[in-house]
């Protein structure tokens, strides 16, 4: 655990024990004692109320209705009439669903580890003291704040083969201009390089957090004990970094796997098939083909993707945890 | 604080404060959902969604408040469709909140139409209106159980060129529709394009994957059709549908048109860039092309009429009106439609929006068009030529997934992951599929 997680967990208790321990040392329970008590027992329902309505209202019952939806074929969100598992049945013998299934884990693959080390590089770059540190941190994080769609609209006049900067930087330097979004075989490649683009500057800052509530104590006393540079960072470093790493892991996935509006406005998912994946076979399968009961069925399949890495990703942490 | 010179007044103050604040909340909450819940007020009040085209919404509101002020006890607010059409119309009928009139177009109204999610406007239509529509531009709204929209405006392709390298060629241009140039000849005249040029031949005018569609016409103009007589039998793997697929991958085989300029990639009008910045001599495209070559080059530009091979076709674009099943007052909404699709209002129009009428006693001279009416009249001459088959099967139930299944095919096809032949089948199959789903 880190000693982020400790802290947190540290104050509540004895905020709690203070406030029952104080109506019992007052002995019989006076009416402002009672309503403290009161107020102490709700208070956490009322701070949870509200994100737990919203959770209600936009997670829960929309997850109920989806599955619902999953076993209906309707063409709206309206009346549909029940098929029972046809849905999923179909799923089994659908081949763009096999092929966006391809497709999502060779971008998640793609996507995620890239962005999670050149974060980490530059968090360990940008946590040492150097001129312009800020402007460089900023910099960097300034593609996640951008609009997905803005970006697909920029990076797709960028990789422009005719006209894009990407080539006219290639031909420049004597290089033969590449058909970066044109064919199936880079449209995907150029896919991760924009969404890593994109997503290092979160995972630099959130390793900068990590990086700074490691006592430099402990990094000091490893090189007086005569550890390299890179034993420190291997040993050392890297371990404290664990908590931080996996929830990043599972951030980065969930994002990769959400990953719909750049794709969508810089490829719509071609050439070919070549870069649909499976959040847009979703969105193609209900807006497109109007077979809401089928695209609810493929969503519960991302969900369902989506629990089984955290499940396994949450109890690999753990055994992590264990060993350390 | 003064309060506190006052016993009590301080908590005393404090508590009425939390008390105004949640009567405040509480009324205005009511208020809100009062607001909401649109309690009669004695006004029936309409609402129009269109595209976000500023000149159009203008031209909506300054229609709308004419009708408004021919009917008292009326209203009409104009609002912009946002985002994906499908996902935001389906959503809209869903909860009940779909505007009255919708700007819908060919290739997405079939599905409402059948579903019931449009209004049947038979009768609430003057019968005359449908004696100036073409036969194929009323079928976009006219089904076998209703009339489901009026088309109101159209648009289509034509062939811009760059008048230094038609020159340069030294080729004539065709003045009339049966001398379009037919597609060998076309080919030969971008071959030529091309060496000028020193880039490529030509661009064609798609928009993204979404209008996929504006190939088909090279389809029928070839003798095929996307689907058979009935309007739903899957018919792109014909000798005369593969013909024109072949005639598609030689324009990226031989090099003629930039492969960035395809439906599902290049990220905009990527045919239309090219054209505007010279590096291609010639463009098939729709007038939208007009306002961005004027700013690029002006006077450097003519147009003539759209390719042809055995026969004439031309893309189908532009906008019907239809009412939805949301509207809480169908019977005006109905009314409003037949306003705003009358002759001198198609007219007014089109002349503010540089838009072609879909009635087909209007012509260049009658709308009036502030600039290029030489050109426009071309594209009202060429959209004639759009064939009453090809409406029916763009404006039928399942176009909508038809045209994914078109866009992923052609772009397969053009970058020669597969053979004419082998996509002509292929496709037929995938379309198949959505048929008898």
């Amino acid at each position: 655990m880190s000693p982020h997680g400790e802290t947190l967990t540290v104050p509540g208790t004895p905020a709690v024990a203070t406030a029952a321990g104080s109506a019992s040392v007052a002995g019989p329970a006076s009416a402002g004692a009672t309503t403290r008590r009161r107020r102490a027992r709700w208070a956490p329902y009322l701070f949870v109320g509200p994100a737990g309505l919203l959770f209600l209202a936009f997670s829960l019952v929309p997850i109920v209705i989806a599955v619902a939806l999953s076993f209906q074929d309707t063409a709206t969100l309206g009346e549909g009439s029940w098929v029972g598992a046809d849905n999923y049945r179909t799923m089994l013998s659908d081949p763009l669903l096999r092929t966006a299934l391809l497709n999502t884990l060779v971008f998640t693959v793609g996507t995620v580890p890239t962005a999670m080390a050149i974060g980490l590089a530059l968090a360990v770059a940008l946590n040492r003291p150097l001129p312009g540190r800020g402007l460089l941190r900023a910099l960097f994080f300034v593609p996640m704040v951008a609009a997905g769609v803005v970006v697909g609209v920029i990076m797709s006049w960028i990789f422009n083969p005719d006209y894009g900067v990407a080539n006219n930087a290639l031909r420049a330097v004597g290089l033969e201009g590449l058909p970066w979004l044109t064919s199936p075989r880079t449209a995907m490649l150029t896919l991760v390089l924009v969404v890593v683009w994109t997503r290092i500057g979160f995972c630099m800052v959130i390793y900068l957090g990590a990086l700074q509530s490691i006592p430099s104590e402990l990094r000091e006393a490893a090189a007086i004990d005569g550890a390299s540079r890179w034993q420190r960072f291997r040993r050392l470093t890297v371990p404290m970094l664990a908590p931080t790493t996996s929830i990043l892991l599972i951030l980065n996935v969930v994002f990769s796997l959400q990953a719909f509006d750049v794709i969508y406005v810089m490829t719509g998912g071609g050439p070919g098939f070549s870069t649909t994946v499976l959040i847009q076979y979703v969105f193609r399968s209900a807006f497109a083909d109007a077979r809401m009961g089928y695209a609810a069925a493929l969503g519960l399949l991302l969900v369902l993707i989506l629990l089984v890495f955290t499940l396994l990703r949450q109890r690999a942490t753990k055994k992590a945890e264990e060993l350390l | 604080m003064p309060t506190h010179a006052v016993p009590g007044r301080g908590t005393a103050a404090r508590r009425l404060s939390r008390r105004s604040f949640l009567a405040v909340a509480g009324i205005s909450v009511a208020g809100a959902l009062a607001a909401c819940s649109g309690a009669p007020t004695g006004t029936k009040h309409l609402r129009l969604s269109s595209w976000n085209i500023p000149l159009d919404l203008e031209s909506y509101q300054a229609l709308a408040d004419e009708f408004v002020a021919a009917h008292p006890g009326t209203s009409v607010a104009v609002e912009v469709t946002t985002g994906q059409f499908h996902q935001w119309f389906i959503t809209r009928l869903a909860a009940d909140l779909a505007p009255d009139i919708i700007r819908i177009t060919p290739q997405q109204i079939g599905r409402y139409a059948a579903n019931g999610s449009l209004v049947d406007l038979t009768g609430a239509v003057p019968p005359e209106y449908q004696d100036d529509w073409s036969k194929p531009f009323w079928a976009i709204g006219a089904k076998a159980d209703g009339l489901f929209g009026v088309f109101q405006h159209t648009d289509n392709f034509i062939t811009y060129y760059d008048r230094r390298v038609i020159e340069q060629i030294g080729v004539d241009v065709p003045q009339s529709l049966d001398e379009a140039w037919r597609w060998d000849e076309f080919l030969e005249i971008a071959r030529e394009a091309q060496r000028i040029t020193g880039r490529y031949g030509f661009g064609y005018g798609w928009g993204g994957p979404e209008t996929a569609y504006r190939w088909m016409p090279l389809v029928y103009q070839n003798g095929g059709a996307f689907l058979g007589e009935d309007g739903e039998t899957p018919s792109m793997d014909t000798d005369a549908a593969v013909g024109a697929l072949d005639f598609g991958r030689r324009w990226y085989a031989d090099g003629l048109v930039s492969p960035a300029n395809m439906s599902k990639s290049g990220g905009g009008a990527v045919g239309r860039d090219l054209f505007a910045t010279g590096q291609t001599g010639l463009l098939l495209d729709n007038p939208e092309a007009i306002a961005a070559l004027d700013e690029a080059r002006p006077d450097e530009w003519g147009t003539t009429y759209m390719i042809r091979n055995e026969g004439e076709a031309s893309d189908l674009g532009g906008n019907a009106l239809a009412v939805t099943r949301s509207s809480k007052h169908p019977e005006l909404a109905a009314e409003l439609v037949a306003f705003l699709t009358s002759r001198a209002n198609v007219a007014e129009f089109c002349r503010r929006g540089n838009w072609l009428p879909a009635r087909s006693s209007l012509d260049a001279a009658d709308i009036g068009y502030e600039r290029h009416e030489a050109t426009m009249q071309q594209f009202i001459d060429q959209a004639t030529t759009i064939p009453l088959s090809m409406v029916r099967a763009q404006s039928g139930p399942y176009f909508s997934s038809l045209n994914s299944v078109f866009a992923d095919y052609l772009d397969l096809c053009f970058l020669g992951e597969l053979s004419p032949a082998e996509c002509g089948t292929q496709m037929t199959e995938a379309m198949r599929s959505v048929t008898t789903r």
